[in-house]
């Protein structure tokens, strides 16, 4: 990411503060975005293994003594399942763990922001600074946006961590398709709230307008 | 002599009418195997949004069938909603990505067509001068005059056919016939004419010594 040389010199601490902060939202939403690619992928997997333990064929249809030996038992084989399922379920949930972490920074963020902006409460009373810190944001636009980002998120992070807890549970296949299309499409962030971050980073300079 | 058609005693005029339609045909089955090689790369494009707007249909389907409020995400009233506008957004996402190829489409039957017409033009101008049997001469390496132009129009034909049913498939997709967008990929695949185009390909390897003669 480019920074704009102009309008936001960062000389006050204020404006470094934003900056920074700015820059930090934007590289903790391309984790989320990496998280839930690899999560989607986990996730489609438990659904596809919960499809095919329920049609399982137990093997027991072979009939002679030496196949037992070649061919896994019935029990074997499905113990064999469930561990690989076990397994699927894991990975979900260290996606879900770090996906905890990121809006752990998201609140710390947002905390910080509101530091900003009860300092340019202190100092220049509840209308804020005459001059604003960047293009044409209020330092309060900022605290806001904030906001905004990390409602999104908390709740899809709940709505994540409902589809964790009942994706290995459930044999129905229109509701397996409605975890797997909420975790994809993350109808708690939609587009508008990324724009909000798109916004964040024009007026930080971050990207140049 | 020149002895491409076999002709003999051709006036100066004629010769040159000849070979200019010779010429024109020439370029024109060589633009030809450039369209047809975008336009199947173009239609390569294609596919993987077929297939994603099948999927899309797939899950909203299974939206539909859900009572969303019945199950463990009820804690999430307003999910339904959200999700339902998510896919749609999304599907409409896609739209977009389908028309602007079939814009190229578009491009390409245009090209062959002018082609086409330019040649028909230059050959009805020669037509009575030239003669039926300049016209339906062939050798055994060189194709007629006829049936190369024939051949021409097969090609336009095809391609102009194929954009009208293609971009009739789209534009006939109804949003809310669910069934409909989940077998879009499907439809859009069974427009898909191998004969036709195995007959151009043909047509086209006929062609090899006339292209590579002066």
């Amino acid at each position: 990411m480019s920074s704009s040389s102009t309008k936001f010199s960062a000389v006050t601490g204020s404006a470094r503060k934003i900056k920074d902060n700015a820059a930090d939202w934007h590289n903790l939403m391309v984790k989320w975005d990496k998280l839930n690619t690899d999560g989607f992928q986990f996730a489609t997997n438990i659904v596809n293994m919960r499809n095919s333990q329920k049609h399982h064929q137990p093997l027991e249809d072979f009939p002679s003594a030496s196949a037992s030996q070649t061919f896994p038992s019935a029990v074997q084989q499905q113990a064999a399942a469930a561990a690989e399922l076990q397994e699927e379920c894991s990975k979900l949930q260290a996606v879900v763990d770090q996906m905890v972490v990121i809006v752990t920074k998201m609140e710390h963020l947002t905390t910080i922001q509101r530091g900003v902006q009860d300092l340019e409460e202190f100092q220049f009373g509840p209308e804020g600074r005459t001059l604003p810190l960047c293009h044409s944001w209020r330092t309060k636009d900022f605290e806001e946006s904030s906001q905004v980002l990390l409602a999104a998120f908390s709740q899809e992070l709940k709505l994540k961590q409902v589809i964790l807890q009942k994706l290995a549970h459930t044999t129905a296949s229109d509701l397996h398709m409605v975890y797997l299309s909420c975790w994809l499409h993350q109808p708690f962030v939609p587009a508008q709230t990324r724009l909000a971050l798109e916004a964040l980073l024009l007026e930080t300079g971050h990207r140049l307008l | 002599m020149r002895e491409v058609f076999g002709v003999f005693f051709l006036s100066r005029t004629l010769h040159s009418a000849l070979m200019s339609l010779q010429g024109a045909l020439r370029k024109s089955f060589a633009a030809l195997q450039n369209h047809r090689a975008v336009w199947r790369s173009v239609l390569e494009e294609c596919d993987p949004l077929m297939e994603s707007l099948g999927n899309l249909g797939e899950q909203m389907q299974a939206l539909s069938r859900v009572r969303v409020s019945d199950t463990p995400l009820g804690v999430f009233p307003d999910l339904q909603e959200r999700l339902q506008f998510q896919l749609l957004q999304a599907v409409d996402v896609l739209l977009h990505r389908l028309w602007d190829r079939m814009s190229r489409l578009q491009a390409i039957r245009d090209s062959i067509g002018n082609q086409v017409s330019t040649v028909l033009q230059l050959y009805q101008d020669a037509a009575d001068a030239l003669g039926l049997a300049a016209a339906t001469e062939r050798s055994s390496v060189v194709p007629s005059l006829a049936d190369m132009l024939g051949w021409l129009q097969d090609a336009e034909r095809f391609y102009r056919r194929q954009f009208l049913q293609r971009k009739t498939l789209l534009q006939t997709l109804r949003l809310d016939d669910l069934a409909q967008v989940e077998g879009a990929s499907k439809s859009w695949k069974s427009l898909e004419s191998p004969d036709s185009e195995q007959q151009i390909t043909d047509n086209l390897c006929r062609l090899s010594f006339f292209m590579e003669s002066q």
